[in-house]
């Protein structure tokens, strides 16, 4: 038994550039699975970290259900009996002249103290006779900030020195560390208030309760109350979709990598038929070969599932930082760092290389146990057999592709039973990669043959007659590159109905600020209806509220301002809605009426700042400002309900004429300018949001350049086992007179033949997956409508990725031709 | 005399996509233990799909073989891997020698599987085909009349009551393969093996006791080789 298996593994140091690019393929394949997890579940540990240290000891947190709190509220708050302890908190955001944003939180160092560790070491410095003047500016002086270490070190700013803001220049006492990673600088709450013009008001106080039950019974009219356990499932909800997607991604990658090892390890058996038949021709039994065969695989399936498991981890790092950029540019801000390293990554990958090399081994190691000694002897399966097995594993494609339709159908139940019948489409569509060879060769034949005579010919028939190959090879090319396709036509897709959502609602000449940014002081508003030109301004103001125990928005606007200039497209109700809406009643998005199946004319109860308030939905509306859903309110009932006075952005529209148009528009930029608040025109706007659109899909970019890195190993992989496997018909072609140069056309024609045929199959697969990516999983991830838009970008693109990828995998082989060829013969070694 | 391989009505039908594929027509074969049997006949002729049953590594489509009295279809996977571990030796026409393995391995590979693991004993099989001192070299590091001498080393070494030669001689050079015929056929002699020479070549009939041809699927003793067609 040990020389049986001795025999194969000499095999793997024979062929040693085989057996290397048979390693690789499996680490690679192992890379893409263990990077992309890890990379997620890093992500999502890293936001239940950053949770943490700013939550400090507190247990609950109560605030308005929308905007500001009043600070007469708080003296009786505070003297609730379930109340231990409590720190009221200003947490706006602040723009840097450098353009980057950092969160300002405004705290009362005494009260705190008892919350969060930072404030305490203030308190408890300023109190002592010693340290008191590091302090008491912080205290005094009404432009004095604490900086985290991420600020100072971004801005290259030490204590005493000042940090420049839009809203002026704000002087640093201390730096401190901050384990978030999030640009943190802290202001007492009576200078935050003064700063942000909100005298008289908090954001919210932070609590530690002791009778939360008793709490709740008295403060639960008009007040939002959430405890730690909530907070973390909103946020957790709020990334609900993102996740999914990640998790989808994790998947894919997985399931690229699965068939590049199965490949891998599916070539190494076949190619190594003849051998297993020397053995069972001299007394080897078949068990003894299967397992020499399950010994080579699993040798193959430990060492590239280790070095895949090690190179995952750094694939990880580099992902989780794209990851960290799309949940900060989208939700909230996260630096995620890169979980630490352990030996589980090794041993992950170590499983997942030995199980999928098992099950890519398993078909042809059963058929080697059920066919007669004397087929496996004869080494390569003769076309006909293949051409019958591919009938088979057709049949079989169809089983599945009938699942995936079932699964599609039942998508509506679980976003889950969407993405198993993505994944059983692909399944499908890889089983028909011998029929699409089989349908491809006659033209690909006639046109190689146009373009390189005999030896495009041979080539394209080799391909046809190694069906059990080439077939496999084109499979794991072709889901790479269809992966390509639909994710690319996805992004476009989306691209374009985003740009047609802006055009349509985001129709202002300028913005003042965004809703991510900071907020807009009312005299700046005031001031801007003053200024000759204008023809309206949207006030806009958006606030995360709970709905039915789910995150959503409420966005207050102006709705005569927007019904004028705005061009909103409706799924229910028209322009005229908008009339429903200047009297009291409420548009909402399209994610808000799936996610909460309303629909025009149903009426919503929402908590406000004077109780539960009943609005009637007035229309339906596209939208893609946010997955969780809008409620769309006007200002003037908004501040009835809320209170909340608070402006996010103001959207210009300008009523003047040609070269007055740039005057006015000037003059807004200078009031912009004066207030220290962001200013965009339209252009500009739109182009920001698209940068954020482009850079939330940076993650899915990456997947697809793992996707063809692992199908490029797999042709390589192919190409490499076919040129091994032929060395006999090398030693014919010589002897039949083609030159080396014939035999590199060959292997050429035959690599660019793989290439094309998996892309021909990849623009009807990746066409499809798209359409199922767009009608299917985005719709049930995000509950909005992306409008197909056919471009041929993403055709072009991976037409030049399948052509490049293809004259890349056949380098090797083709230099392998080239060396041994001259020395070729008609012999058996 | 007792019977060392005897069959019945032996049919092999090939599946060919709707042509005549049969290979085999109603063989009866009977030979006798330590006979030398030259198995001539032209290309598709039948004569390695008959060994191939007789080794028991196809199955045929009718009839039955038998190896020492021992029914092959009733001896089942198992019994027949360990027929062939024990009582067959194999030479193939393109040697089939496994290429990662080392002349001795090779060699040794076969005592191995029959449990009777003995260096020794391959050393001296393979000082019997004369290739001492070449023990440690790959095949590819040796000419084919050598590697054939492995093989016929490989199938020798174990003692086996039967060796099955498929075109010993076929890829090799006129003299070369006489020297081939004469070692297997001497050492076959020496031991009382049964040797079933299946050959193109006339030459073969020098060495066998018995001559069979094969036409069409059918089989036909000869009294010798003249008439027949090289």
């Amino acid at each position: 038994m040990k020389r049986v298996i001795r025999s194969f593994l000499r095999y793997l140091v024979r062929r040693r550039s085989l057996a290397v690019l048979q390693l690789l393929g499996i680490a690679f394949g192992v890379a893409a699975a263990v990077g992309m997890t890890l990379a997620s579940r890093s992500a999502l540990e890293s936001m239940e970290g950053a949770v943490d240290f700013l939550k400090g000891t507190a247990t609950h947190t109560i605030a308005r259900p929308a905007g500001p709190m009043e600070e007469g509220a708080l003296a009786k708050i505070m003297g609730d009996p379930a109340v231990r302890f409590f720190a009221p908190v200003i947490d706006r955001k602040v723009r840097l002249t450098s353009g980057d944003q950092v969160r300002l939180l405004g705290l009362d160092p005494f009260l705190d103290r008892n919350v969060r560790s930072i404030t305490a070491q203030i308190a408890s410095s300023a109190n002592s006779t010693g340290r008191d003047d590091a302090f008491q500016p912080f205290m005094l002086d009404p432009r004095t900030i604490l900086v985290d270490e991420n600020v100072a070190k971004t801005a290259d700013i030490k204590a005493g020195q000042d940090l420049m803001t839009l809203q002026g220049p704000l002087r640093v006492v201390e730096v401190f560390a901050n384990a978030s990673g999030e640009p943190l600088v802290i202001m007492d709450i009576g200078h935050a208030q003064e700063f942000f013009r909100m005298a008289g008001y908090i954001d919210r106080a932070d609590l530690v309760v002791t009778d939360e039950e008793g709490f709740r019974s008295r403060w639960s009219q008009g007040f939002t109350i959430e405890s730690n356990r909530q907070k973390a499932q909103t946020l957790s909800s709020l990334l609900g979709a993102f996740k999914l997607n990640l998790e989808a991604l994790s998947l894919l990658a997985l399931f690229v990598g699965i068939f590049l090892i199965y490949n891998t390890a599916m070539f190494t058996v076949v190619s190594r038929r003849r051998d297993a038949g020397i053995l069972l021709s001299i007394g080897a039994s078949r068990g003894q070969v299967t397992v020499a065969f399950l010994v080579e695989v699993l040798i193959l399936g430990i060492t590239g599932g280790a070095l895949g498991g090690i190179m995952g981890y750094f694939l990880s790092k580099f992902l989780v930082q794209i990851v960290g950029g799309t949940i900060s540019s989208l939700y909230f801000f996260l630096r995620p760092s890169a979980l630490p390293w352990t030996f589980w990554n090794v041993a992950g990958g170590i499983l997942l290389g030995c199980a999928a090399g098992i099950v890519g081994s398993l078909p042809p190691l059963l058929e080697l146990r059920r066919v007669q000694p004397v087929l496996v002897l004869r080494g390569r399966t003769a076309s006909r057999s293949a051409s019958r097995k591919m009938k088979i594993i057709g049949t079989v494609g169809l089983l599945c592709l009938a699942l995936s339709l079932s699964l599609f159908l039942l998508s509506f139940l679980n976003v889950y039973i969407g993405f198993a019948g993505a994944f059983a489409f692909l399944l499908a569509a890889s089983l028909f990669a011998g029929f699409a060879i089989v349908v491809a060769v006659p033209c690909l034949k006639r046109l190689f043959s146009c373009a390189m005579g005999l030896a495009g010919k041979v080539a394209i028939g080799n391909i046809r007659e190694n069906l059990g190959r080439t077939s496999v090879a084109v499979a794991a090319f072709m889901i790479a590159l269809s992966m390509s396709i639909g994710l690319s036509s996805m992004i476009d897709s989306f691209r374009h109905s985003l740009i047609w959502w802006m055009n349509g609602q985001l129709r202002g000449e300028a913005y003042i600020s965004t809703k991510a940014d900071v907020t807009v002081p009312e005299e700046a508003y005031e001031e801007l209806k003053r200024v000759p030109g204008i023809g309206g301004i949207d006030v806009f103001r958006n606030v995360q509220i709970s709905f039915r125990g789910k995150p959503a928005g409420i966005t207050s606007i102006d709705a005569a301002v927007l019904q004028k200039w705005a061009q909103f497209s409706w799924l229910e109700g028209s322009d005229r809605s908008w009339d429903n809406v200047r009297r009291g009643d409420v548009i909402v998005s399209e994610s808000f009426s799936l996610r909460f199946k309303v629909k025009m004319g149903d009426a919503i109860t929402i908590d406000t700042a004077r109780g539960p308030a009943t609005l009637r939905i007035a229309g339906v509306y596209y939208d893609y400002a946010s997955e969780h859903g809008v409620i769309m309110i006007d200002r003037s009932f908004y501040l009835t309900l809320f209170n909340d006075r608070t402006i996010n952005s103001l959207g210009v529209f300008i009523d003047a004429p040609g070269p007055e148009k740039g005057r006015t528009l000037e003059k807004v930029r200078e009031l912009s300018q004066k207030y220290g608040l962001p200013f965009a025109t339209r252009e500009q706007f739109h182009k920001r949001i698209l940068g954020i659109f482009d850079s939330t899909f940076a993650v899915t970019r990456s997947m697809r350049i793992i996707a063809v890195i692992v199908a490029f190993f797999g042709i390589a992989g192919a190409l490499m086992t076919l040129f091994v496997e032929r060395q006999k018909e090398f030693g014919i072609y010589r002897a039949l007179g083609f030159t080396t140069g014939d035999v590199a056309k060959i292997t050429v024609a035959e690599s660019i033949g793989l290439g094309l045929i998996s892309f021909l199959m990849s623009t009807v697969v990746g066409t499809i997956f798209a359409y199922i990516l767009i009608r299917v999983i985005n719709r049930q991830s995000f509950n909005w409508t992306i409008f197909y838009h056919l471009t041929a970008q993403p055709y072009l693109v991976t037409f030049l990725t399948a052509v490049a990828a293809s004259i890349a995998a056949c380098a090797y082989p083709l230099w392998s031709v080239i060396r041994k060829y001259p020395v070729m013969q008609i012999r058996e070694e | 005399m007792t019977s060392s391989i005897r069959t019945y009505d032996l049919w092999k039908e090939y599946d060919t996509g709707g042509h005549d594929g049969i290979a085999l027509r109603g063989i009866e074969l009977d030979i006798a233990r330590g006979q030398i049997i030259a198995l001539l006949g032209k290309s598709g002729s039948g004569k390695t799909t008959l060994l191939n049953l007789l080794a028991g590594l196809d199955e045929p489509t009718r009839g039955r073989v038998e190896i020492d009295g021992m029914d092959l279809q009733g001896l089942g996977e198992r019994g027949r891997t360990e027929l062939r571990r024990n009582k067959l030796g194999f030479v193939f026409q393109f040697f089939n020698l496994l290429p990662t393995l080392t002349a001795l391995e090779n060699v040794l590979l076969a005592l191995e599987l029959a449990g009777k693991p003995d260096e020794a004993r391959a050393l001296a099989s393979i000082a019997l085909v004369g290739l001492a001192g070449k023990e440690g070299r790959y095949p590819h590091e040796l000419s084919g009349g050598e590697q054939q001498r492995i093989a016929i080393a490989r199938a020798l070494v174990k003692d086996p009551p039967i060796i099955l030669a498929d075109e010993p001689t076929g890829n090799l050079d006129s003299h070369t393969g006489t020297q081939v015929l004469e070692l297997l056929t001497g050492r076959c002699r020496e031991s009382g093996t049964t040797l079933v020479m299946v050959s193109h070549s006339l030459k073969t009939c020098e060495y066998a006791d018995r001559i069979l041809r094969m036409s069409d699927g059918r089989i036909f003793e000869e009294e010798s080789c003249e008439g027949l067609a090289p």
